[in-house]
Formats: C-alpha cells, structure tokens, sequence
C-alpha cells in the first residue's frame, strides 16, 4: 500500500519512476498538482499520491476542510431562496452559493417547474465551477434530458456531515477494497441483521458513517462499530 | 455578516420525527449528556472543557485595581465571554450576537449574582486597593450547549485559581511572587452549575439536556436551571419559547440536580487529580537541584 500511494508534500520534486507513461494518452494532472513548464510537475498540497497508468493520470488524494466545486461532482444543495430565473442554493455552509436555474429540471417548463421552498435540499450535478464565479448546478443531464436520479428530494430525511475525503473514499466504485470504507455493505449484509427502513436505521447509517469518518476506522475497527450499533438499537 | 447556517428543511422534519420515535441522532437517552471532559492548563487559573465537539476554554487572572467608589469594600469580579469566528463563521469580533449576549448573562447570574465567589474577600485596602478577578471565556469549537460547557469552565477555572499572597504591614501593601509565597487560592463559597433543557414538540413535552447544534435550531424552546449540589437554584432562565407544563419543568429540575452533583463530583475529582500530579513531594523535593537522570 505504501509504495504504490506515496506521500508527498508541497513543493516535493516528484520522483520520475512515479509518473506514469503511455504511449498514447497525454499526462493527465489531477487536483494537488502543478505543472511548471517545461517539465516539472509539483505537488501542491500534502497528501497521497495516486496515479492511473491505464488512464494516464496522476492526482494528490488529500482530506481538506472547504470543499471547492468541481465540474461533474454530484452534491447536495440546499435552497436559499429563488430569483426569477434561478434558485440560489448552498453548497457548503458559509461559501458564496450556487445557481440553480428553474428549467435545470426533468421536463421543467416556466409553467411546470418545481417551485421548491427555502431549505430545501436538492441533488443536484456541478455544472460550472470556474475560479472567482458562483458555480452552477442542475438536475437534469443536458445530454438526456432525463433526470438520471437528480432532482429535489422530499420528505424527512437527514444529511450527515463527513469529512470530503471520507466522501470521495465513498464514492469509490469499490469503496470496500479501494477505499477501506464496508460500514455500509455490513449494515445491508449479514452483520446488519436486516435493517427496516425506519428513522432508527437512517441514524445508525449516519453515526456509523460519522464514527468511521472521525477514528478513521478500519475494517475490523467498522465490523466492531457496526455490531455495537446494531446491538445498541435492538 | 455571514448569517448563521441553518439547517435543511428535510433535516428538521427528521430531527422533530425522530425524536417523536424518542430516538436522537446521536443515539443518545434523552437525559444523557455527551461524554465531558475536562483538563487544566499547566498555568493556575485554565480549564478547558468538552462536551462531545463543544469545546470551551475559560482563563482567571487577577490583578490589583482601585474599588468602585460605590464599593469600597468589595473587589472586583468580571466574566469577559467571546465567541470568535473561530466556533462559527456567524460569529464576528466586536459584534456580540445575541448567543453572546444570553450567554454572558447567564454566566454573570449564575456564578456572579449567586455570590459564588466572596467579593469582600478580595479587599485590600478599603476604597483604595483591591483584587480584580476576571474570567475570559473562549468557545473553541461550538456544536451547542454553549452555556453549560462554559459555565462548567468558569467555575472549574475560578477553582483551580491562585491569586498572589498580600500582606499589609505599616501601610504598605505587598504583593509577593510565586517564588517568596505560595500563591493563594480564591475564596469560594459554592460551585453553582448549569443545566440547559431544550423542549421539542408541539406542546413542549419532548425535554432533552445537552442539545447539539443541529437539535438547538429545531428546538421550540429552552429552560437553563443554575442550582448548587446542595439543590439550592440560582436562577432559572425561559427566555420565550412555546410555554412548558409546569410539571415538566419540575422534572427537569430535579433531574438537573442529579446532573449537578455528576458535574460537581467531576470537578473535585479532576481538582484533586491536577493537585497531586503538581504536588512534587513537599518543600524539599521542590527545593532539589538535582536532576532525575
């Protein structure tokens, strides 16, 4: 694990062998590194270093506190208040807030729209994320023009907050073997006991998240968590 | 300003609904308050308390000052809170928002107005000179339940406090140092503690101790009970809200007695603790050149 995701701080000249070739693709640089021409690739920030030679691509993976927008990122907003052709909606407490245009919904017409109240919360897709503007947000792929999961959500529900490495490791599309993160799969599998859908499970789901997020639990550390939590409920 | 952040809409349905179920999202009893922890600084005088992410530091120090003209045989007695931008964003310096506002209040009923600490004592000369004390209360970290946090803090750090010995000979005031006196303790009369209740539902009739941050923006109102591990109450404060039953505000009470005593146990045993591991052994082993190589 540690040869292959080596850890670099900022301003670290990055050792060759590291990077990868092909011979293809052009080098890809993803968040936390910084290309000087001619040829020098620098870290920006501390954290791990991950490289993709099938895609040609290197990044920093590293845990910061502010999240900044990037294009493609599926978030969850929260409605601060509407204009006549946008809703302005939070992103992360205490940043400038996002545009949410009343048509960036599936089929949204002027006339049927959804009208969405103050505090509501919406999944929604980054759309513009550039520096020194509000970024922008929608609920619809403009390719499909379907809504592909997106749109706002109703009903009681609780959003838990963690840390944003904790939610990229999540979002892994093997998050238990590439991300160490199984909390979710054990409260669905055999170690959760059949879990019903009731308030008591959302609550277990978001302190076993939290729990394993703030001791930066590991596998055997979760499998523990869970069946405490589990127990505590029955 | 930045405004405070609020919680989503969905997320306050499901915080009044789960607790409908009697369930919180920490999973704690409604009666239960977050693991506290309290430490003291090398320095006389520092506590710093936490109350699950809460975080709240209280410093006392002292200084010689000249008497209200009103008061000239009482010394001088200040608690200075501050909630910086550090504990949230909504917060600003030299704007005291009204958390603060209610906050300080309630620290100057409880520990000021209840005389917990003997003003007389801190006397000099009469008229002329006397001891000022002054607590500042730094919130580090703010996931609620402000008040409690640092009311525990101030009376921790008021306790754990020395002042400079005096003497009076001939007219003439001496203050020593640490070195040529031990410093003295304050005089303290009683160690009075709150507790904050915060009331959910309709009718008020769901009460829970200890809210977090999430829970104290749901919340239709709150009631903070300052009392002594002698049962003797200092001050209730219910600042508007949804009115509560009087029987349920009873409840709380005596409940908030059994907290008191818990906090107040806490206290002397942390106290207890930080004198022995500062008790090097008596005069002589304090005195000792030598080195422990």
């Amino acid at each position: 694990m540690a040869t292959d995701r080596p850890l670099v701080l900022p301003g670290e000249t990055i050792d060759p062998s590291l990077i990868p070739s092909h011979p293809k693709h052009p080098l890809r640089l993803g968040p936390g590194l910084r290309h000087i021409p001619p040829s020098d690739i620098v870290p920006t920030v501390a954290g791990q270093l991950i490289t993709n030679p099938v895609k040609n691509s290197m990044w920093v993976e590293y845990n910061s506190q502010r999240y900044i927008p990037s294009v493609g990122d599926i978030v969850l907003a929260q409605i601060l208040r509407s204009t006549t052709d946008f809703y302005l909606c939070t992103l992360s407490q205490h940043t400038a807030p996002a545009t949410l245009p009343h048509l960036a919904f599936e089929s949204a017409t002027k006339k049927t729209r959804p009208n969405l109240a103050p505090g509501q919360l919406v999944y929604a897709r980054v759309t513009l994320a550039n520096k020194h503007m509000d970024p922008e947000v929608e609920c619809v792929s403009a390719a499909t023009g379907k809504a592909e999961g997106l749109g706002p959500i109703t009903g009681p529900g609780c959003a838990f907050d963690v840390s944003l490495g904790f939610a990229r490791r999540l979002l892994m599309a093997r998050s238990a073997e590439d991300g160490g993160v199984g909390v979710l799969e054990m409260l669905g599998g055999e170690e959760g006991g059949g879990l019903a859908e009731s308030a008591r499970t959302v609550v277990v789901v978001g302190r076993a998240l939290q729990e394993t997020d703030r001791a930066g639990l590991g596998m055997e550390g979760q499998r523990r968590l869970v069946k405490k939590l589990v127990r505590e409920m029955r | 300003m930045p405004r405070e952040a609020e919680p989503s809409l969905n997320e306050k349905q499901f915080v009044t609904q789960a607790l409908q179920e009697n369930l919180r999202l920490d999973g704690r009893e409604f009666d239960q308050y977050r693991p506290v922890e309290l430490t003291f600084g090398d320095q006389h005088g520092v506590a710093d308390v936490t109350l699950g992410k809460t975080r709240v530091l209280a410093k006392a120090s002292a200084e010689v000052t000249v008497p209200y003209a009103d008061r000239p045989l009482d010394g001088v007695f200040t608690i200075a809170t501050e909630l910086s931008p550090m504990a949230s964003p909504a917060f600003e310096v030299n704007r005291p928002t009204e958390t603060e506002v209610l906050l300080s209040r309630l620290l100057e009923k409880t520990v000021r107005r209840s005389g917990a600490l003997d003003t007389e004592s801190l006397c000099l000369v009469a008229g002329q000179k006397c001891w000022s004390v002054r607590v500042d209360v730094h919130v580090l970290s703010h996931d609620g339940n402000l008040i409690d946090a640092s009311c525990l803090a101030v009376v921790a750090a008021l306790r754990h406090f020395r002042k400079p010995d005096t003497s009076m000979e001939g007219g003439v005031l001496t203050v020593y140092t640490p070195a040529e006196r031990e410093p003295v303790p304050l005089s303290w009369l009683h160690s009075p503690f709150c507790v904050t209740w915060s009331f959910f539902g309709e009718e008020a009739d769901i009460a829970l101790l200890d809210a977090t941050w999430m829970e104290e923006q749901v919340r239709v109102g709150s009631c903070t009970v300052s009392l002594n591990k002698h049962g003797e109450i200092c001050q209730i404060a219910k600042l508007g809200g949804t009115p509560v039953d009087a029987v349920v505000l009873l409840q709380c009470t005596s409940v908030a007695l059994a907290k008191v005593k818990e906090f107040s146990e806490l206290l002397d045993k942390r106290l207890a603790e930080d004198l022995k591991r500062r008790d090097k052994g008596g005069f002589m082993a304090e005195l000792r050149a030598e080195n422990d190589r």
